[in-house]
């Protein structure tokens, strides 16, 4: 490891002690410390609890405390902290594969007919311009409380980014390339797949990163609206008994889905992409 | 008792006989362009950018389309190869009309600009026709290879083409129209923009590769020396509107190299009488 390199982990390192010591009892020494007209409100504990009181909500949510043992605990809760996660990331994972999906599929019909794309013109822009959570207590009185509606409101705001991104790039497909290809021999059907779809990828990839992050956020807002079991619905329960903490420990379960999430993309992107120079190191 | 060779003629001769078969049809006309026109609309205003060309190429020459820019012979080209509609006249290849949009088989073509794949390495762009053709894997391999090593690329067969220099991608672009084995290769440009260097060393490639498998080709250049190094005929087109001008026969001695032939008293003696010729179009560009 070079020197620069580990001069930064050290930085990295320095700043999460401190941020978490600040945090942990910044509050209490400021108390002692300035008159009370100083003492900064947004240290307080009840508003943004404290490491060691998260991690004590994290073990009882999680059901690793000692009281009562791990297996009764998980079955006396039906929104247990696993659960949740599971639930959440599945419903996001699902929401995005058929944002995606469906958008790239859009995109490219679109993005390759002209005629299609003056007709439907139009009414993608509409529909693009409601904010897509205005839409959620619509796709709860749709879709029921269940996983469906969660998947149904990623579904919505995954699928017009991937849409709009997959519509541009294969428009921007190089010409001479489909000509080339057809002096090959290819039918229209053989240059979509091996021209436009790679050519487009990189534009398909661009919006795949965000998009993981919207869907998290499209079945975190659906939880939020109308739930029965996910993190969404854990932070609004916490939420009715002014218990920040355990809405510190979703929040940090949620971080750790969109981490998760967001390399499962990126490493199927520096695969699929490896022909670009940025992606050249992971050959 | 030594094995007694049989009948079976030896590769050479074998060679030998279908040069004679290419040779005996050498007559037969490949290529008829019959009074062709074409006209652009651009920005309300009509121009013609081809008016009324007619020739013929025929079985294995060497044509070069050769004209000042903007004289409209890779208009010509791509007229040839139906890319592009005709505003008027016709085109034959072997007798067929060429329409615009339907790709014959016969024909090759080979494109100034870089049109391979990125996402493709090598050996997947070279193997590309072949892919889509329905061949399978282990049977492009062997050809693709060979391709590989005709055009002087071994040990890049998995390089993606952003790794390459700009002559060698120029070598696997045409290596991936030659392994089609088209009967006809139209090329436009196809080395314009490689430095001079690397142009001397992709007309040795394409030289050896025409001498040894005489295509009918039809190459469009501005560059003299290029066309009078490569070309067994010099289609020479006015300055616009393309007209025909001149037509000049290369009767230059074959197999040729690129250095040295350009060092012989016949290349100067050709290349100054068709420069006073292509001199008096660029002028009439520059006033223009």
């Amino acid at each position: 490891m070079p020197k620069s390199r580990i001069v930064i982990v050290l930085w990295q390192l320095a700043i999460l002690a401190a941020v978490l010591v600040i945090w942990q009892w910044g509050f209490d020494w400021s108390k002692a410390l300035l008159p009370k007209a100083y003492v900064p409100k947004i240290l307080d504990p009840y508003f943004v609890a404290k490491p060691s009181l998260i991690w004590q909500s994290f073990l009882r949510l999680g059901c690793l405390d000692d009281s009562g043992g791990f297996a009764a605990c998980i079955k006396g809760n039906d929104n247990n902290l696993w659960l949740a996660t599971l639930i959440t990331l599945k419903n996001t994972w699902w929401g995005f594969l058929f944002g995606s999906a469906s958008g790239i599929a859009a995109g490219l019909i679109l993005g390759r007919s002209d005629f299609l794309a003056r007709v439907f013109g139009p009414y993608i822009v509409a529909f693009n311009s409601i904010p897509r959570i205005a839409l959620v207590p619509l796709v709860i009185l749709i879709f029921g409380l269940g996983d469906l509606s969660k998947i149904a409101t990623a579904w919505l705001v995954v699928f017009f980014v991937v849409f709009f991104n997959t519509f541009e790039g294969a428009r921007a497909v190089d010409r001479d390339q489909i000509a080339a290809a057809r002096l090959m021999g290819a039918s229209e059907f053989i240059v979509l797949r091996t021209v436009v779809v790679p050519s487009a990828l990189a534009w398909v990839f661009a919006s795949l990163l965000p998009a993981v992050s919207f869907a998290l956020i499209g079945v975190i807002v659906g939880e939020f609206i109308g739930a029965e079991r996910g993190l969404g619905k854990l932070i609004i329960e916490a939420e009715a008994r002014a218990n920040a903490s355990e809405m510190m420990v979703a929040i940090f379960i949620m971080m750790f889905v969109g981490i998760l999430l967001a390399v499962v993309v990126r490493s199927l992107q520096s695969y699929l992409l490896r022909w670009q120079p940025q992606f050249e190191r992971s050959m | 008792m030594m094995a007694v060779p049989g009948p079976s003629p030896s590769p050479s001769t074998r060679l030998a006989l279908a040069r004679e078969d290419r040779h005996a049809d050498a007559a037969r006309t490949r290529i008829a362009v019959q009074g062709l026109t074409k006209r652009f609309t651009s920005t309300g205003r009509e121009f013609v950018a081809v008016d009324d060309v007619s020739f013929e190429v025929k079985q294995g020459e060497f044509v070069a389309l050769l004209g000042p820019s903007g004289c409209g012979k890779s208009t010509i080209l791509n007229m040839v190869a139906g890319l592009l509609p005709r505003s008027g006249g016709r085109i034959l290849i072997d007798d067929d009309t060429v329409e615009t949009g339907r790709v014959n088989r016969k024909v090759g073509y080979v494109f100034q600009r870089d049109t391979l794949f990125p996402w493709r390495t090598v050996e997947q762009n070279i193997g590309y026709g072949l892919e889509i053709a329905g061949i399978h894997k282990a049977a492009r391999a062997g050809r693709v290879a060979s391709a590989i090593d005709k055009a002087g690329l071994a040990g890049f067969a998995q390089s993606f083409p952003r790794m390459l220099s700009g002559g060698m991608r120029q070598r696997v672009a045409l290596m991936r129209t030659l392994i089609l084995e088209p009967e006809i290769l139209l090329m436009d440009e196809p080395f314009g923009a490689l430095d001079t260097h690397t142009k001397l060393e992709m007309h040795k490639t394409l030289l050896e590769i025409w001498e040894r498998e005489r295509q009918t080709v039809l190459f469009v250049t501005h560059d003299l020396g290029e066309a009078i190094t490569l070309a067994s005929r010099i289609i020479l087109l006015s300055a616009r509107p393309g007209r025909l001008k001149e037509d000049f026969e290369i009767a230059l001695l074959r197999p040729r190299d690129p250095v040295s032939l350009r060092e012989s008293a016949e290349f100067g003696r050709l290349y100054s009488h068709i420069w006073h010729s292509l001199g008096e179009e660029f002028r009439r560009t520059r006033v223009d």
